[in-house]
């Protein structure tokens, strides 16, 4: 194992490591554009330059990114010799980039814009006019690029050939004139992990047409949570305004309690550092028109009410049913067994069953079963059953994705459902109830690895938690 | 293209197993000078058979100014701009021709028979100025040359 030193600090590198791995491990950092962790290293940007010493007392400098880490190496990140050849890269980088970080969405969390604050800070030196490139290029249907933003760094397209393996992008002509395109053949827009790329993106080249212009970074905070999205159960960030930056139109009020943005949370035992692109849809998800009230046969209910009525609808039945959603939390699969015990027979239901066109499950992340949690509901109600028996006297059915043909005619029905739908007015009593941003839980995912999310948003009115809800639906009668 | 691929193996078996995207380049080559440009096809076909993904292909095309996605004329008159040729009239030598031919460089003439471009360095700065007829070098190039040459090939 070297041990080398960087700037003064003795640190002992792996077999194989570069500079720059060793410098990271070791919690020492060494800036970077085209490197990233998880792909090939091009060398290109040069930005990772550091100095390392000569015998005679000199100083050479080279790229730490990929410059193996050798024993008795003694390495500066930031002496003088350094400094002006990071400041002249950051120049060249910048050569003929449009510096409109105020019309930029990256800007705020743009690695050019923070480097040029830390390496450079000076105007440009340059008297020759800047190339121009296409502006609004649309990449794909989901996103936008700017080829006068981009620095060239080909992390994008390496992203397509060694972890989406969609070959989708390249980068195509030469020197100042080199542009990232996509493949002719469609490719980038059938990659189910594009948005990864512009995650990727150390500029504003690249963008999401959903969030193009939604909103400046720093007004959005980042709520860890789990990507609902299949049985992996991937770590997302979901993004949405901070409450000192709450729009105050009426007409804009909406947009506050909505999802802005989704981003990958890196977690190695899960996901890595990347999601699909069905995490970064989720807005879309959660945002669906939500049921705001009880019912009784359609007809709207007081909450009271319709909460006594289900309670007594349960009490009454002899053989009643309940069809579990596997969307629910661990905690809320946990307050059902504890309110409920053995009161039903179990019926697992798939919420959600991949759509026409939906990668079904691949080599990377995606999975088969379209639930988070039908492992949570395994570990904490024991094996269900999948059909709803014959002789059921009452179905109490817990989430979306329920194919009500399957209720014994005659039978009773509690809907419990967060979002409005037909059905809804079929059951004798529906209670509507809390989505995943209103709450916090875990789901666990198929190798058994758990995960919690948070909450984003309170509880809109006339809405309740399945979790609370339970305790409540057990005791006799109709009365209080 | 798919004619051409009892040559391709050929040329597939000087390379290790494994590499074949280095063979591409030679590919193209090959085509190019087969059709006289790389078409649509040509580049379906050779992904096709390398088992190389398209952006690849794309990429090498856009990279070379050698490699033409378009025909040209007969006669491809390819003069040099650099310093040297520069500096001993190659500019005059450009206009001349533009004159003589009735199109600006990156042109064909209407009859199809001249294609006239102007290209970075020949390696032939000793003789410059330098034009390329197809691929014969033609050196020390004056105006009174050029339109014995133009005269000739018309």
């Amino acid at each position: 194992m070297p041990r080398l030193t960087i700037d003064g600090r003795e640190i002992e590198a792996k077999a194989g490591q570069t500079v720059m791995q060793a410098a990271r491990d070791h919690g020492i950092f060494i800036p970077y554009f085209c490197w990233h962790p998880n792909l090939s290293v091009p060398g290109n940007c040069r930005i990772c330059v550091v100095g390392v010493a000569e015998k005679d007392g000199g100083e050479w400098v080279e790229i730490a990114c990929n410059m193996p880490a050798a024993e008795g190496m003694v390495v500066f990140t930031a002496s003088e010799k350094v400094k002006a050849r990071r400041k002249a890269t950051m120049e060249f980088i910048t050569l003929n980039h449009p510096v409109d970080c105020g019309i930029c969405d990256k800007a705020g969390e743009c690695t050019l814009q923070d480097y040029h604050f830390e390496y450079n800070g000076a105007a440009s030196v340059s008297r020759d006019a800047k190339t121009h490139a296409t502006k609004h290029f649309d990449l794909s249907e989901r996103i936008v690029l700017d080829n006068e933003r981009c620095i060239q760094c080909t992390r994008c397209v390496r992203f397509t050939r060694e972890i989406s393996m969609s070959n989708g992008l390249g980068m195509l002509d030469r020197g100042d004139h080199s542009i990232v395109r996509p493949s002719p053949d469609g490719a980038f827009a059938k990659d189910a992990y594009s948005d990864n790329v512009i995650d990727l993106c150390p500029v504003g080249a690249l963008l999401a047409k959903d969030f193009l212009h939604k909103a400046r970074v720093w007004y959005l905070k980042a709520t860890p949570s789990v990507c609902p999205g299949c049985e992996r159960g991937c770590g997302v960030n979901l993004w949405h305004r901070k409450d000192e930056w709450k729009l105050r139109s009426p007409r804009q009020a909406a947009r506050n309690e909505g999802i802005d943005r989704v981003t990958p949370i890196e977690n190695p035992a899960v996901n890595g550092p990347w999601v699909c692109n069905k995490a970064r849809d989720l807005p879309r998800l959660f945002g669906r028109v939500r049921a705001t009230g009880p019912l009784f046969k359609g007809a709207p209910a007081p909450c009271e009410a319709a909460v006594l009525e289900a309670r007594a609808l349960i009490a009454e039945a002899k053989r009643p049913v309940a069809v579990v959603s596997s969307w629910a939390s661990n905690e809320e699969l946990a307050a059902f067994k504890a309110a409920f015990g053995s009161r039903f027979a179990l019926v697992a239901k798939r919420d959600h069953e991949p759509q026409p066109g939906e990668v079904v499950q691949d080599d990377l992340l995606i999975r088969a079963d379209k639930n988070p949690n039908a492992a949570g509901v395994r570990a904490v109600l024991g094996e269900c059953g999948t059909e709803v028996p014959k002789d059921a006297d009452l179905v109490l059915v817990w989430g979306e994705g329920f194919d009500f043909r399957a209720v014994p005619a005659g039978a009773k029905i509690v809907f419990l459902n967060a979002f409005l739908a037909p059905e809804n007015g079929h059951a004798d009593v529906f209670l509507p109830l809390s989505i995943q941003t209103e709450r916090s839980g875990h789901y666990t995912n198929f190798a058994g690895v758990t995960s919690r999310f948070e909450r984003c948003f309170a509880l809109p009115p006339g809405v309740l938690h399945a979790e609370e809800l339970f305790g409540s639906l057990v005791g006799n009668g109709r009365g209080a | 293209m798919k004619h051409l691929i009892p040559e391709f193996e050929r040329m597939k078996a000087r390379f290790p197993a494994g590499f074949d995207s280095s063979l591409v380049l030679p590919c193209l080559h090959r085509i190019q000078a087969d059709r006289g440009f790389v078409a649509d096809e040509d580049i379906v076909g050779l992904c096709e058979y390398l088992k190389v993904p398209r952006i690849q292909v794309e990429e090498v095309l856009s990279y070379y100014t050698m490699l033409r996605r378009e025909g040209i004329g007969k006669t491809h008159l390819q003069v040099c701009r650099n310093i040297a040729c520069s500096m001993r009239g190659a500019e005059d030598v450009i206009e001349h021709a533009c004159k003589r031919l009735g199109v600006k460089p990156g042109q064909t003439t209407a009859d199809g028979k001249f294609t006239l471009s102007t290209v970075e360095c020949l390696g032939s700065c000793g003789t410059a100025p330098v034009l390329m007829v197809n691929d014969a070098y033609h050196e020390n190039m004056t105006l009174e040359k050029l339109d014995a040459l133009i005269a000739g090939l018309s």
